[in-house]
């Protein structure tokens, strides 16, 4: 029997019994779209959380810490604020920088001297605040207004999504853009800004050690798509902010002393926070990050971070798409049920082709094609079904960014892949749900099978 | 399929060529050309030498054919005579390539099917045997003409090809203008014709005819045997009539009677 008759003749058998067919293929149809939204929704989840890194250019990055055991994600949250191991400095920075397929050093620092920000009538506490170098090397992923550029200077800051929400602009990033606000700092205060008294004689007037809160005047120039609550600051604005400058009576001995403005950079002293490495490519990382170790400092790669993640995802997806597969399985006994059905009413048809010369493989081809018939159409259905509620939720999902202001994109999506997958796995499930009906039917003594009624 | 066509010295229109693939030759004909050679010679088509086949049936056995031999010639029309169950289908089915004997050989052309496995005997079934079954035995959701490409189906014959066959078949047993009816559309001796055009469609050399009037009236069963005899006369094609009618059994060639398994001859 040709190939082609075989697939025709498998066709029509299914077209026969219409209404059996279609209840085995709808059961198929259920397990195939079970299985693709699961695995669409960690498929897009994966990829969503890839993008993130990919379209910040976190893949190409590596961060140097003062600590050397931090991964990825504790880096980017390391403050430096101890003395332990290698300083990170200028001169460092410097010497990365010659390191070949290194193509940019950017160095972050972490300005903890405000205490509020007000906001019209709003008053939040900063609790976290980062400093970053603007030459390109970080890159904020903004829901809202622009990035820091070389020639943002003090006074202006970005804002992390969360942050944005507490201020009462959930959903109305845009609004937020150009907004000026207020930053208070702490007592403590005495770096770029703040007014500092000269230190009197008298006794009875407050010390400089009383220095009263600073209020900076601000504009914000974006929101980050970020969920901690975090504000952002310009290097260049840090370093003045992270200066401590206190009044010191001197002079030539023999004279009245006169009060000297004395200015000590926070940053040379303690060195920045972290230094963002960009390399060549997202392959030059690991060899950069390993000549970077070698300078006696600590170095993380995202992509080690990234790789441990998707690990992660994978798992996921092994997880959600085995729950799926129960009801493949469940879908792959009514394949079973339906052909051995199918096998007891054309015991005779299978007698009468035997007499006609097909052979018992040829019989056993022709069940098994069947079977794999009900798997392909019910893979076909159940991608088209799965397609389509992606859609919809995409739908959904992209009307309540829109709401929130934010860019729609379809985030839940159905790759070509594990469209062809899930069909191709449905069609091996049906073909070998066949293959035991298959088999008795190719067993069947054709004298017995001619005889029975 | 291609072991089949070379048990070709039996086939009406054919050339001789090996035996199928898994066959063994019988010991009267050990090569291809010696085949041929008995055949010209004129050497039975069909010869079951010291066949037995047993059956049980709960605790007892029965002997559905009992140590019987026979040869029939090329272009004989055999009938096939006995009581219920004495095993006239058995010996039918055992010739036809449909069962196997349990000892015994079964030479067709001088290749023994005793033994051979299944793809060289379904590919001798398929070109070289058409059975006519008293039940008609035909595909009830298929067409007239789909019924009869059915074994040139099994054939690998291209569609075109099938088609014409089969429509030129339909047209010889008088059903030229049914081509479309499905069984249940055509009166019984109407599906017993659409059943031997099926036999007929992939040119065999043998057609078994096991009962072929059993459901049909007399009229109508005349008719059939007429046809039969007819392909048989015209086209030389060896018949084998499974009958408990005398009146068809009276115009074979042969008679061969079976009781209890075991074959005696009488004149026709």
């Amino acid at each position: 029997m040709r190939f082609i008759d075989e697939l025709s003749t498998s066709l029509r058998n299914i077209r026969r019994q219409k209404l059996r067919s279609s209840l085995t293929i709808l059961a198929v149809v259920i397990g195939a779209t079970s299985v693709t939204i699961m695995l669409a929704l960690v498929t897009s989840a994966k990829s969503f959380f890839y993008n993130q890194y990919k379209t910040t250019g976190q893949l190409e990055q590596v961060i140097v810490t003062r600590e050397t055991d931090l991964d990825y994600r504790q880096a980017q949250y390391a403050g430096g604020g101890n003395d332990l191991g290698t300083k990170l400095t200028d001169d460092l920075a410097q010497r990365i920088n010659t390191i070949p397929h290194v193509t940019g050093v950017a160095k972050t620092a972490q300005p903890y001297v405000f205490d509020h920000l007000v906001s019209g009538s709003t008053t939040l506490a900063i609790k976290s605040a980062r400093a970053d170098d603007t030459n390109g090397v970080i890159v904020h992923s903004m829901l809202a207004g622009r990035d820091f550029t070389s020639r943002d200077r003090a006074g202006v800051l970005l804002v992390s999504r969360s942050y944005a929400d507490k201020l009462g602009y959930d959903g109305r990033y845009d609004r937020l853009v150009g907004h000026p606000v207020v930053l208070v700092t702490q007592p403590f205060f005495t770096g770029e800004g703040a007014q500092l008294q000269p230190p009197v004689m008298d006794r009875r007037r407050p010390s400089p050690n009383e220095q009263t809160p600073t209020q900076l005047q601000a504009t914000i120039l974006g929101v980050v798509d970020d969920d901690d609550q975090a504000l952002y600051f310009t290097l260049q604005w840090a370093t003045g902010l992270l200066t401590s400058r206190h009044y010191e009576m001197s002079g030539p001995p023999g004279t009245q002393p006169q009060p000297s403005l004395i200015s000590q950079s926070d940053l040379d002293q303690r060195g920045y926070s972290t230094l963002v490495v960009r390399a060549d490519r997202a392959s030059d990382v690991n060899g950069v990050a390993k000549a970077i170790r070698g300078l006696g400092v600590g170095a993380a790669t995202a992509q080690s971070y990234v790789k441990k993640q998707l690990q992660t995802f994978d798992i996921l997806s092994y997880v959600l798409g085995g729950i799926g597969g129960i009801a493949l399985a469940v879908a792959a006994l009514g394949v079973i049920n339906t052909m051995v059905m199918a096998i007891l009413e054309r015991t005779r048809e299978i007698g009468i082709m035997r007499a006609c010369g097909a052979t018992r493989a040829g019989v056993r081809r022709l069940f098994t094609l069947e079977a794999s018939f009900l798997g392909f159409w019910g893979g076909v259905f159940g991608v088209g079904v799965g397609f389509g509620l992606t859609r919809i939720a995409n739908v959904l999902v992209n009307a309540q960014l829109t709401h929130n202001s934010l860019k729609a994109r379809d985030i839940i999506g159905l790759p070509m892949w594990l469209a062809l997958t899930v069909i191709g796995a449905t069609t091996v499930i049906g073909m070998l749900a066949g293959l035991y009906p298959a088999h008795r039917a190719a067993r069947l003594d054709p004298v017995e099978a001619l005889r029975y009624e | 399929m291609s072991g089949a066509t070379e048990i070709s010295a039996q086939r009406a229109e054919s050339s001789p060529a090996s035996p199928p693939a898994g066959a063994t030759a019988a010991p009267a004909a050990t090569s291809p050309a010696r085949t041929e050679e008995v055949a010209v010679a004129g050497r039975a088509l069909i010869e079951l030498h010291r066949v037995t086949k047993t059956y049980r049936l709960g605790d007892e056995i029965v002997h559905a054919l009992d140590d019987v031999s026979v040869a029939i010639r090329r272009s004989e029309f055999v009938a096939i005579c006995g009581p219920s169950g004495s095993g006239k289908s058995t010996l039918a089915n055992i010739i036809g390539g449909l069962d196997t004997p349990d000892e015994g050989a079964v030479v067709i052309g001088g290749t023994d099917l005793s033994r051979v496995r299944d793809k060289p005997l379904s590919a001798y079934r398929n070109h070289h045997v058409g059975f006519v079954f008293q039940s008609f035995n035909l595909q009830p959701h298929d067409t007239a003409l789909e019924n009869v490409m059915t074994p040139l189906v099994f054939a690998r014959v291209t569609r075109k090809e099938r088609r014409a066959r089969a429509r030129a078949c339909l047209e010889a047993v008088g059903l030229g203008d049914r081509l479309r009816h499905k069984p249940a559309q055509l009166s019984g001796g109407q599906r017993q014709r659409v059943a031997i055009a099926r036999a007929l469609a992939h040119r065999p050399s043998i057609i078994i005819a096991d009962e072929p009037t059993g459901n049909l009236d007399s009229a109508r069963g005349a008719e059939i045997i007429k046809l039969l005899v007819r392909l048989n006369e015209k086209q030389g094609i060896t018949l084998l009539v499974i009958t408990h009618d005398e009146g068809i059994a009276s115009q074979a060639d042969r008679i061969v009677e079976i009781h209890d398994g075991r074959l005696t001859e009488r004149p026709s």
